[in-house]
C-alpha cells in the first residue's frame, strides 16, 4: 500500500483527532486525561512512522498505539486506587439479590435479544451511564478485560491484583453491579 | 450441589479462565432447573457483546463530541516542536 501525501503527520490531527478523542474519552472519564492520550499518541505515531508497515490504515494503526496509551494509563493510576470500597458497594448489590441459603430473592427481567437494543441510541446512553457509575477500578478492569482482551495475569499487572481469584471475583461483581443498573435504568422502562 | 449464589460467580469466572468439565457440567444442569440463573447467564453474554461493540469506539460518544480548539492548538504546538527536534 503506498501512502498518500494525506496521511502525512500534519493532517493526523486534523483527520484521526476527534474519532481518537471520541475513544479515549470512551475509556477515560476526563476530558483532559483524553486530551492526553489523544496528544500522547500522535506524537508517539510521528517519531515510530518509520515503523508503519502500511499493512493496516493509518487510522487503525494510531487507534492501536493509542490502546496502548490507555493501558500505560490504567497501571499509572490503579495504584492510587483503593478496592476497598468497591468491594463493599458490590456486595450491596448481592445481597439483597440472595437469601442467606444463596438462592435468587429477585426475579430478572427478560432482556431480549441484543441486536435490538445495540440499534437503539438511547440503550448506549444507558450503558454507558451504568459504566460511568461503576467505581473506576472496577470499570477499567472490565474494559481491560473485555475490550482489550487482557488475560487475567496481565490484568493483575496493570491493575495491581494480588492474586487470580481476587481479579475473578471482581470481575464478577463488576458485572453484576453493571448487570443490575442496566436492568433498573433501561430493561425496566421498556 | 451449587447454590445460585455460586453459579452466578461461575457464570463470571467462566469468561475469564477456563473451569474443569465437572464444574461445567454442573452449571449446565443448574441452568436446566433454574430460569434466573440461565437468564443471568445470557445477560452476562449480553453486556459482553455490548462491551465489545463499544470497544469499537464510537458508539459512547456522536460525531459532534469533538476536541476542542483549544486542546488542538496545544497538541499543533507539540507536533511541531516533535518536529523540530527531530530534525536537529
Amino acid at each position: 500500500m503506498t501512502q498518500s501525501n494525506n496521511e502525512s503527520p500534519e493532517n493526523w490531527l486534523n483527520d484521526y483527532g476527534d474519532i481518537l478523542y471520541r475513544f479515549a474519552l470512551a475509556r477515560v472519564r476526563s476530558e483532559a486525561t483524553a486530551e492526553d492520550l489523544v496528544q500522547e499518541t500522535l506524537l508517539a505515531g510521528f517519531l515510530a512512522f518509520d515503523k508503519f508497515s502500511g499493512n493496516s490504515t493509518v487510522r487503525t494503526w494510531l487507534v492501536g498505539i493509542l490502546k496502548h496509551k490507555i493501558i500505560d494509563h490504567y497501571r499509572k493510576h490503579s495504584r492510587e486506587m483503593t478496592l476497598l470500597n468497591d468491594d463493599e458497594s458490590a456486595n450491596d448489590v448481592l445481597a439483597y439479590q440472595f437469601d442467606q441459603q444463596g438462592n435468587w430473592q429477585v426475579d430478572l427481567v427478560e432482556w431480549g435479544t441484543p441486536d435490538k437494543s445495540m440499534d437503539d441510541e438511547q440503550f448506549w446512553l444507558a450503558f454507558n451511564d451504568c459504566l460511568a457509575r461503576l467505581p473506576q477500578r472496577m470499570a477499567d478492569l472490565l474494559l481491560l478485560r473485555t475490550v482489550d482482551g487482557l488475560e487475567t495475569e496481565e490484568c493483575c499487572a496493570v491493575l495491581g491484583f494480588e492474586s487470580d481469584n481476587q481479579l475473578w471475583v471482581t470481575l464478577s461483581r463488576t458485572r453484576a453491579k453493571l448487570r443490575q443498573c442496566l436492568e433498573t435504568n433501561w430493561f425496566s422502562k421498556e | 450441589m451449587y447454590k445460585c449464589k455460586e453459579i452466578i460467580e461461575l457464570a463470571s469466572k467462566e469468561m475469564d479462565t477456563s473451569l474443569p468439565w465437572i464444574t461445567r457440567m454442573e452449571m449446565k444442569l443448574h441452568f436446566l432447573m433454574c430460569k434466573t440463573c440461565s437468564r443471568y447467564a445470557r445477560q452476562l453474554q449480553f453486556m459482553n457483546k455490548a462491551l465489545g461493540v463499544l470497544g469499537g469506539g464510537g458508539r459512547v460518544h456522536s460525531e459532534d463530541c469533538q476536541l476542542s480548539d483549544d486542546a488542538k492548538q496545544r497538541i499543533a504546538k507539540k507536533m511541531q516542536q516533535a518536529k523540530e527536534a527531530a530534525k536537529q
